[in-house]
């Protein structure tokens, strides 16, 4: 595999086009590809629908900027941070539009997507609402073998997966620290037509070789693989960083505000020519020292 | 009697000592140790995000009178040993020194989805009504231009079908949160009470509700919640001033929810949540 997929953010972020359904890796606070998340907003991509388990800061961000106009997926949250303001006054407003799934229900469609099936079934939702909002994806059936119905979950194949990992080799293979595996790496890629890898470091193969039992997706599936560190910034990276306690806390007081929203995305998101200038925005080598010994977490 | 006997053990003194209830205790509290005594031995509970009144029973009931309780914290670390509550239930510092990390798509589900595993699990909900139906999906009419979206509802839209038990906390008990009728189905209680839920073919479902102001559970006939104790201090006319439709009463006089021992107030204020944590949660009536 020596086929090299190194690019640039601006190059990656490129493989997302206006429109495209963008399935984006991200916990409440941890993990999510934020990087690219400013190039997006950067590069003023329009009507994405971003797919997310449990998607907190980047949606914000992205619904503040205009880039995306549906949610695809569990919850919208910050955890203790809170509810995303601005993805919910988009909501509100008509601007954004929510097809909520339970857990077992993305998975299903994600892994529906994955293995070229149609759709995969359920046990979950049943006695919700959910399926009935959504009767394009979601469909109470019979179960063939003559059991109770379940819920057909129809595959749902993203345009992009755009994943955060701790490191990789050129050709893409990535590679993860002993650390929480959220379905997202687990799943989104596979089901994408085209994946997007941020890393913390750009390794030689021989480092993968000496664990690859930690590798966890080939580079045969990656089309773009960006050394950003620091790249999920401001959410967590265990066990290399925490979250940003002062960044959340300066964007929820920010997105009360019309104005001071705008401040915030030129001061953080737009102005930022690269990483390192990002980095420093944000408080440079003291702010990242501490995020490293997690403090505040 | 005429003088202390030495014979006695040194540690029996002091452990019905702090057997005794406490003196000082504050409404977290007391719903982190009535939240507490619903996990047993062997039993296996998972935490979701912003659960620090959920977190704090675990590990209360697991110093105390649960030591085999199985507790994966956030669905992701087997058996962890965290230093403390700390400031997220949904981040690393919570999972410390497991014994394993679960991973999410391929198998946590199966050992949730299969029905022999994790069985209890502490949720939350915007707004419940009166046959245990959660929401946390909008408030208002119409799904798609809701006057408020809530978060979401992840892996509770499932939890309700699967045949879990659940065991709600809300501790800002108000006519908003507890509600006559849910404005959306996100998880499934008794829908519309009575077989409602059998008939589906459900099993499992919402067993109590505990709130800053009383513990309530389900007439098992109706399904219909229904008081089962007032904290110490709040009268039923209280509780039923703070909710958005008619009680049912317990039959007779309605129990007193028991008070934490001085002991239970000691570990969740010296040793579970020095940081007090739990207290993020109150105050929002």
């Amino acid at each position: 595999m020596s086929q090299d997929k190194r690019a640039s953010l601006a190059e990656a972020a490129s493989l997302v086009r206006d429109g495209d359904v963008v399935a984006l890796q991200n916990m409440a606070t941890q993990l999510a590809p934020m990087a690219v998340v400013r190039e997006l907003v950067r590069q003023q991509r329009r009507n994405l629908g971003i797919v997310g388990l449990v998607a907190g800061i980047p949606v914000d961000w992205m619904s503040a900027a205009g880039v995306m106009d549906r949610f695809i997926g569990g919850a919208v949250s910050m955890e203790q941070f809170g509810l995303c303001q601005r993805y919910r006054k988009g909501v509100e407003a008509g601007a954004i539009r929510v097809e909520e799934l339970s857990e077992t229900a993305l998975n299903s469609r994600l892994g529906a997507a994955a293995r070229n099936l149609p759709f995969l079934p359920t046990r979950g939702m049943i006695g919700t609402q959910l399926i009935d909002m959504d009767p394009d994806n979601l469909r109470l059936i019979e179960d063939p073998f003559g059991g109770r119905p379940i819920v057909a979950c129809r595959a749902l194949v993203p345009d992009v997966a755009i994943v955060h990992a701790h490191r990789a080799d050129r050709a893409g293979n990535v590679q993860l620290e002993p650390t929480a595996e959220w379905p997202d790496l687990g799943i989104m890629p596979k089901a994408a037509r085209r994946v997007i890898v941020t890393v913390e470091e750009i390794v030689d193969s021989s480092l993968l070789r000496r664990r690859p039992d930690r590798t966890v997706l080939p580079g045969f599936v990656v089309d773009a693989v960006v050394e950003v560190p620091f790249g999920a910034h401001p959410t967590s990276c265990f066990p290399f960083y925490g979250y940003d306690t002062a960044l959340h806390l300066a964007w929820v007081k920010a997105a009360r505000d019309d104005d001071a929203t705008e401040a915030f995305l030129d001061r953080y998101v737009r102005e930022p020519a690269d990483q390192a200038a990002y980095l420093r925005a944000v408080g440079g080598a003291t702010t990242m020292l501490a995020l490293q010994r997690w403090e505040h977490a | 009697m005429s003088a202390p006997t030495t014979s006695t053990p040194a540690s029996a003194p002091a452990a019905a000592d702090a057997g005794r209830p406490a003196e000082d205790w504050t409404v977290d509290e007391l719903m982190i140790t009535r939240l507490a005594a619903c996990f047993v031995d062997g039993d296996q509970a998972c935490n979701g995000m912003a659960s620090f009144i959920p977190v704090s029973a675990f590990m209360l009931a697991r110093l105390t009178h649960a030591p085999e309780l199985v507790w994966l914290a956030s669905a992701v670390g087997l058996d962890p040993r965290p230093e403390r509550v700390p400031a997220s239930t949904l981040e690393a510092p919570l999972w410390r020194d497991s014994v394993m990390y679960m991973e999410q798509f391929g198998d946590f589900w199966n050992y949730a989805l299969n029905g022999r595993w994790l069985q209890k699990f502490c949720v939350g909900a915007a707004q419940l009504d009166r046959f245990g139906n959660a929401n946390n999906s909008f408030i208002g009419t119409d799904y798609h231009a809701p006057k408020v979206r809530l978060p979401g509802t992840v892996g509770m839209g499932d939890m309700g079908s699967i045949g879990k038990l659940l065991y709600y906390w809300n501790p800002n008990h108000n006519p908003r949160s507890l509600v006559e009728k849910v404005d959306f189905v996100s998880c499934a209680g008794y829908l519309g009470g009575g077989t409602e839920r059998e008939d589906l073919g459900l099993v499992g479902g919402p067993q109590l509700v505990v709130t800053d102001l009383c513990v309530m559970d389900f007439e098992p006939v109706t399904k219909h919640l229904r008081l089962q104790s007032v904290h110490p201090g709040v009268t039923v006319e209280q509780v039923q001033a703070a909710t958005g439709f008619e009680l049912v009463l317990p039959e007779g006089e309605v129990p007193v929810t028991a008070a934490p021992t001085a002991e239970q107030v000691r570990l969740i204020r010296e040793v579970i949540d020095p940081d007090g944590m739990r207290k993020r949660e109150l105050g929002k009536r």
